[in-house]
């Protein structure tokens, strides 16, 4: 056993591409996705009709600034419709009383999110008008104002543990978790196709002949695989917890144990998807098949609190994801401990328990 | 020492071993000859305890190794058909870690993988990676694993495939060593009936999963006693000519090789008029006619009416 796992030590060390990949993949993605310099907003000049007047356009200006995602500055039409003309910015805003209009030079991914985020603040503003009108009550909006901030009644979004706030999520953390959780997935699968890889070129047959039992070369390679998964998870973990200053919280033991349950988890289903394919090829189609869908559905790419598909909701619960996502966010955002992570660790060691008894048997019963 | 009986494996529909029965007596060497797909490898792999048979049985000194697989392996050794080697590791490397898998350790284990490569002649390579290995030394390392624990039963499925002259012939000569100096009982698979021919005491020749033909190399070519191999070497290939071989009176058996044609008749059958007739025929530019004595591969050829390698 030891010796499987040792040789799979050594094997790594000539070939370290996989897991470098990896891990680099995990960074560059981090970096891209949570924008580095702590949620950059993006910049979005903007310029007034003479329609508007300039108590209107401080207002407006107030209503638009709002969002954390984008920041706009005020411009001449003049200069921002030179800027657009040559090119130095690929979009300016101009706002008129009911309507805005989106000077464009070039594609800009951001376009889109800044054209639907304006039009979403007209069109409130459009519908408090109405109503405004309809009631006929000059003091109308003051009181609508006054009213939103202090509600009679609060709406708090309740989540399985009863705990976090379904709107406090961190940008950052949900990035740095979805993505090493994600990317982590590939290396213990392709870890654990050494197994398949050793099938075919002959080299496992000739571990079965020898005095070695067979369930000591499976726990080998299953703990090399897990030992990779776990010490690449916790390595990037560390990294910006200490390196980049990413606020975890303070139960870094509890991020250590949901890691190691999640990635218990994930060797597990990698024996189940061993069991089902035929060979190493088909292990290769299949990682990316079940590592993005279970990405997306458990929460990796977007919050789950994101997603109101029903179904989705209810495939998302038999998923380790889910429950490593909750568990570190809670930990990061909450404070949580590991008591208070009782239920999702234990579901994951669960699910890890049950694919790997069947994983095993289907292996046994191909080979 | 070793013996099957009845011995069937079946892949879904397709019966890649049926009745095989073979024995192996302490010492010797036994050949196992026969084409791609003949059923050598599925053969091997029960007799080495790795497949469960459809059913027959193989014994190990009289005990069943389909219900005991540990009664045979400490005493196996397997050199398998393809490479089974970590390539991206050194050759030394991985005569550690088998030899490790094998219970050894430390000087003794040092002991054995200096031995080992000084039996397949790759002692001062041993420190490359065995993908940088020419294919001839990897077959060699190959075969330098199974060598580790000492067996005193080695298999080997087709150790030469594949390689340059010379490595084949170190190999060959390797096991012949192996086989009378250390007394190593040897199953040797190939479908080169030279090798077979060279190496082994007794031979069972094999084809769709059958075993048609067994014996001492003398025994099994006496099969073609009252026959005789005639031998047309020709400047190139003329199927037609084939086609009129094949409709003499007497003429067994007719194949076409790389150089020309052979054919099976009858002992004195004095035929060789006919074919230089025909060749004329067929405005064939013939370069020799022997008359020859029959090998391994006319008895395949008699027995099968089709030759080893295609
Ligand atoms: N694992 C397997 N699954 C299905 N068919 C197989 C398997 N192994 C061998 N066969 C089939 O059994 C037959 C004999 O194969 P094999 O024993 O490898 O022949 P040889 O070693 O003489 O070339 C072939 O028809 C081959 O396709
Ligand atoms: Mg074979």
């Amino acid at each position: 056993m030891k010796s499987v796992f040792l040789l799979q030590l050594q094997r790594l060390r000539r070939e370290p591409i996989l897991v470098l990949s990896m891990m680099a993949m995990t960074f560059g993605f981090v970096f891209l996705l949570g924008g580095m310099g702590s949620g950059d907003r993006i910049e979005v000049p903007i310029y007034f009709d003479e329609a508007i007047s300039q108590s209107g356009q401080e207002e407006l200006l107030d209503r638009l600034n709002q969002s954390d995602t984008f920041v706009f500055q005020t411009t001449e039409e003049a200069a921002a419709e030179k800027q657009v003309a040559l090119g130095e910015i690929t979009y300016a805003i101009k706002a008129m009383p009911d309507n805005y209009r989106m000077l464009v030079a070039a594609d800009d991914p951001n376009q889109l999110l800044v054209n639907q985020y304006v039009q979403q603040v007209y069109a409130d503003e459009l519908r408090l008008q109405k109503a405004e009108a309809a009631a006929g009550d000059t003091d109308f909006r003051k009181k609508v104002d006054s009213l939103l901030a202090d509600a009679p009644i609060t709406l708090t979004g309740l989540t399985a543990e009863g705990e976090s706030d379904s709107a406090g999520y961190d940008q950052k953390n949900q990035f740095l978790f979805g993505m090493t959780l994600f990317f982590s997935i590939y290396t213990v699968i392709l870890s654990l196709g050494k197994v398949a890889e050793e099938k075919r070129t002959g080299t496992w047959h000739r571990v079965i002949l020898s005095p070695v039992r067979k369930f000591q070369i499976y726990i080998g390679h299953l703990s090399y695989a897990f030992m990779i998964g776990f010490s690449q998870i916790l390595f990037i973990f560390l990294s910006f917890k200490y390196v980049f200053n990413y606020e975890l919280g303070n139960h870094f033991e509890a991020i250590v144990l949901t890691v190691a349950c999640y990635t218990f988890a994930i060797v597990a289903l990698g024996m189940l998807m061993l069991g089902l394919v035929k060979s190493l090829e088909q292990l290769n189609a299949l990682v990316p098949i079940v590592s993005v869908s279970m990405a997306m559905i458990g929460g990796a790419y977007w919050p789950i609190e994101a997603v109101s598909n029903n179904i989705i909701l209810a495939v998302s619960k038999v998923l380790p994801m889910t429950y490593a996502m909750d568990s570190l966010k809670g930990i990061a955002l909450h404070n949580q401990n590991i008591a208070s992570l009782a239920e999702p660790l234990s579901i994951m060691v669960l699910f890890g328990v049950l694919c790997m008894g069947i994983g095993v048997n289907l292996m046994e019963r191909t080979s | 020492m070793l013996e099957t009986t009845n011995l069937n494996k079946a892949f879904k529909k397709n019966k890649a071993v049926i009745d095989v029965n073979l024995y192996l007596d302490k010492g010797e060497s036994v050949g196992l000859l026969g084409p791609n797909g003949a059923g050598k490898s599925t053969t091997i792999s029960m007799i080495s305890s790795l497949v469960k048979p459809t059913s027959g049985d193989v014994t190990w000194h009289g005990k069943s190794i389909v219900k005991d697989p540990n009664a045979i392996r400490l005493h196996l050794g397997v050199v398998p058909q393809e490479i089974a080697l970590y390539k991206e590791l050194s050759a030394s490397e991985n005569l550690k870690f088998f030899g490790k898998i094998y219970g050894l350790k430390g000087k003794a284990l040092q002991d054995q993988i200096d031995k080992v490569l000084g039996i397949v002649g790759l002692a001062e390579r041993k420190d490359e990676l065995v993908k940088h290995y020419s294919g001839g030394m990897q077959r060699r390392i190959n075969i330098a694993v199974a060598l580790l624990h000492e067996p005193e039963f080695i298999i080997m499925d087709e150790p030469t495939v594949g390689i340059d002259p010379q490595s084949r012939n170190y190999i060959l000569e390797m096991v012949q060593k192996l086989n009378k100096e250390k007394g190593m009982t040897v199953l040797y698979t190939s479908h080169y009936m030279e090798e077979v021919e060279r190496l082994c005491d007794r031979i069972y020749i094999m084809d769709h999963g059958k075993i048609i033909a067994a014996g001492t190399k003398q025994e099994l070519t006496s099969i073609l006693s009252s026959e005789e191999t005639i031998f047309v070497e020709l400047d190139r290939s003329y199927p037609e000519l084939v086609t009129e071989l094949r409709e003499i009176d007497g003429v067994l058996r007719v194949v076409e090789t790389d150089k020309g044609i052979k054919l099976i008749t009858p002992k004195n059958s004095r035929l060789l008029g006919n074919i230089f007739q025909a060749a004329e025929r067929q405005q064939a530019q013939l370069i020799s006619v022997n008359v020859q004595v029959p090998t391994l591969e006319d008895v395949f050829l008699h027995l099968t009416g089709r030759k080893l390698r295609d």
